[in-house]
């Protein structure tokens, strides 16, 4: 079954053509990692399959529904974490998760609560309203709050950033087990190494548009590594 | 300095204009000009009931007030300093980055201010008053004088709220002590006359002792100079205050969310959301912010009327029902602090629209609003002695509240500080707004010539504002149901 389909998703800002044409599938259970360089369309294309922008044209399903036409149902069903991490300014951490938690009518909700302090060790700064929490912490929190669920399918926007390599690794430890439960993750991200270890199948986009997609290996072709691979793509069309 | 200086005209500028527009922000020292013209042109009738010297009085304790309002840098670069996401940053931060200090920003802050409300307000209010020369026969002089002294209430309540507002990054016991010292003068003054009040306002000081009240002399000199002394010395004490390096002040808090999302069962599938309101309201202190931008455009209401019955002495019957109309009025002033607490960009990752968010609001705004909007027409009425009107001007201050505020919320969403300047959503509103508070108005001072007619009229407008809010209730669904929390 696929998680993700997308035909022919377009989209303009004004005058500024942010997606063109863009075409990919992702399967159930699969990780997939979606790269590019600055600008070229990645959090534009993961805010139209989470339901946060329309497509100017195209189409698109993601577990199924329309995020265009049922955008709060395709939210209830998906953990985002998003490229900036801005928990509400005034709650807690832990309230901005009790908050999270009531929005999306989480069973055990205490429990899930505190699983996942424990999970990023937010113990001490449970307490801290977010606008005083540091950029790692606060990134923690956004994922803590996009697991807090128990989604099937995440989306992902940049997580590994700010996070100190002890975190990177629980992160990376935890996404493996969740892929590996038979869930499905949608990736952003610039951390290339990491994303190759995680990867089932990636897409290169650049200028709107899909240069490359398919299985890591598919992409890297005679490259030493994803970077080189990508490296080669992009500078192709500079 | 001078680059810096020039650096922070053009933000501040680009700032104003982009929250408004470059011919709003320009026609405002126009505006000013035009009102100062008509208080000099009807200044003769305005001092056959308030003695030249009391005007005198209240124009300086209104300066310095003014200046107290803009000068609180200390509060104003500490919420630039502390902001940490959001889209915009200001030159204030800079020192955070760059080999400079904050004493220099703040003083550039300082200076910024002080030169943007000379030239918007003061230099504007002093060519209104001499355009009415040909009229009035003010002399010339008078007007330089007034300009003067005027400059030197504005500048020492700005410093003051500089000095005093830089003493709060320091020590919140400090600030405090300030603050109970400075309120403490004013009330030795205007509770116990145990000073005058010339000795608190050096500009007053040096205005009683310049024409028209004294010819130029000494006291006037030796007032003016203590003045200037005290503005250097509370820009200097502020810049010593300022720290080297900003810390944020870490704010921990109590766990509160779900105590409060459980006493609000009656607010049913709002209920968190609400919850999250109040929480929000509470810790950034927007409730302060919301009671003086409330209470701020009352008091520029009284003046008016205050004009209107002793300047213009139009023979307009104020009562207790069109004060409570103008209540209603005010009340889009918190509902548009209540889009701006926070930035919303998380709400876009969770399963909730933007009119239900829009819709959460409302209940704050009336838990808000009721109380205070009620003692005011209260307040007034029992002020002027017009309590027999109270029942009809409570219904009216009611639906005109919510009316007004459902409006704003149908129009603007969540975002009112832009869509009101956006010039199509702005006639809109001016249209929706004006035309019932027009009604209500002319209605309310019919009511002792034809009481019947005044009660069935009002009636039958507040039967439409409440059709109009159920309506545009209804309406917030089709009208932001699509749109992202975002873009």
């Amino acid at each position: 079954m696929k998680a993700i389909v997308a035909r022919g998703l377009r989209k303009r800002y004004g005058s500024v053509t942010a997606l063109e044409g863009v075409d990919l599938e992702v399967e159930s259970g699969e990780f997939f990692g979606l790269f590019g360089p600055n600008g070229a369309g990645k959090t534009t294309l993961l805010r139209i399959l989470t339901g946060q922008l329309a497509p100017t044209a195209g189409s698109a399903r993601v577990l199924g529904i329309d995020p265009a036409k049922e955008p709060l149902k395709v939210k209830a069903a998906i953990g985002i974490v998003p490229e900036v991490e801005s928990p509400p300014s005034y709650l807690t951490a832990a309230e901005y998760l009790y908050f999270v938690g009531r929005v999306r009518e989480v069973p055990k909700l205490a429990e899930a609560i505190d699983r996942w302090i424990a999970f990023f060790d937010l113990e001490e700064t449970r307490g801290t309203i977010c606008r005083d929490l540091s950029k790692g912490t606060r990134q923690k929190l956004m994922l803590a709050a996009a697991f807090l669920h128990g989604p099937d399918l995440l989306f992902l926007d940049e997580p590994f950033i700010n996070l100190d390599p002890i975190y990177q690794r629980r992160l990376k430890d935890y996404l493996l087990g969740y892929g590996a439960a038979g869930h499905t993750v949608f990736m952003c991200s610039h951390l290339l190494e990491i994303a190759e270890k995680l990867c089932d199948r990636v897409a290169v986009i650049d200028g709107g548009r899909v240069i490359a997609q398919g299985s890591v290996a598919e992409v890297r072709r005679e490259e030493k590594d994803l970077e080189s691979a990508f490296l080669r793509l992009v500078g192709e069309r500079r | 300095m001078s680059v810096l200086l020039r650096l922070m005209l053009k933000e501040e500028y680009r700032m104003h204009a982009h929250y408004s527009s470059r011919r709003m922000f320009l026609a405002f020292p126009v505006i000013v000009g035009v009102f100062s013209f008509g208080i000099g042109v009807t200044s003769q009738r305005l001092l056959e009931v308030t003695p030249l010297a009391d005007a005198i009085l209240s124009f300086h304790l209104s300066a310095f007030l003014y200046g107290l309002g803009v000068g609180a840098f200390g509060f104003l670069g500490a919420q630039y300093l502390e902001r940490r996401h959001g889209d915009r940053n200001y030159i204030v931060a800079m020192p955070a980055l760059l080999p400079m200090s904050f004493r220099r920003t703040f003083l550039g802050m300082y200076v910024r201010d002080a030169l943007f409300y000379i030239a918007l307000v003061l230099v504007p209010m002093t060519l209104g008053l001499t355009a009415s020369v040909p009229v009035t026969g003010f002399r010339l002089t008078s007007i330089g004088f007034l300009f003067l002294a005027a400059l030197l209430s504005f500048l020492l309540g700005m410093s003051l709220s500089f000095f005093v507002s830089t003493l709060y990054i320091r020590s919140r016991i400090a600030f405090g002590v300030a603050v109970a010292l400075i309120s403490a003068a004013f009330a030795a003054y205007a509770l116990f006359r145990l000073i005058p009040v010339e000795s608190i306002l050096p500009g007053l000081a040096m205005h009683y002792g310049l024409p028209p009240f004294a010819p130029p002399g000494e006291a006037a000199l030796v007032a003016g100079l203590a003045g200037a002394g005290l503005i250097a010395a509370c820009v200097a004490g502020a810049l010593l205050v300022v720290p080297d390096q900003y810390e944020p002040r870490s704010s921990p808090a109590r766990e509160e969310l779900p105590r409060v999302d459980a006493r609000l069962g009656l607010a049913r599938s709002y209920r968190i959301l609400l919850a999250k309101e109040f929480v929000d309201l509470k810790r950034s202190g927007t409730v302060a912010k919301m009671f003086f931008s409330f209470v701020t455009p009352l008091i520029f209401l009284s003046f008016t009327v205050w004009f209107v019955r002793y300047g213009l002495r139009a023979p307009v019957g104020f009562n207790s029902v069109f004060y409570a109309g103008m209540v209603g009025f005010f009340g889009v002033l918190l509902y548009n602090w209540l889009t701006n607490v926070d930035a919303i960009d998380y709400y876009a990752t969770l399963p909730v629209g933007v009119p239900t968010v829009i819709r959460s609001k409302l209940p704050a705004f009336l838990v808000l609003t009721t109380g205070i909007s009620t003692v005011f027409v209260v307040g007034v009425s029992a002020l002027n002695g017009d309590l027999r009107l109270l029942w009809l001007a409570l219904p009216v201050m009611f639906i005109t509240s919510v009316y007004m505020v459902v409006m704003t919320a149908y129009l603007t969403g969540l975002r009112t500080n832009s869509f009101l300047f956006d010039p199509g959503v702005l006639a809109r509103f001016s249209v929706l707004a004006m035309l019932p508070d027009l009604g209500l108005t002319i209605l309310s001072f019919t009511v002792d010539r034809d009481p019947v007619f005044t009660i069935a009229g009002i009636s039958l407008v507040l039967a439409v504002l409440a059709a109009a809010t159920l309506t545009l209730y209804r309406g917030i669904e089709g009208k932001w149901g699509h749109a992202s929390f975002t873009e």
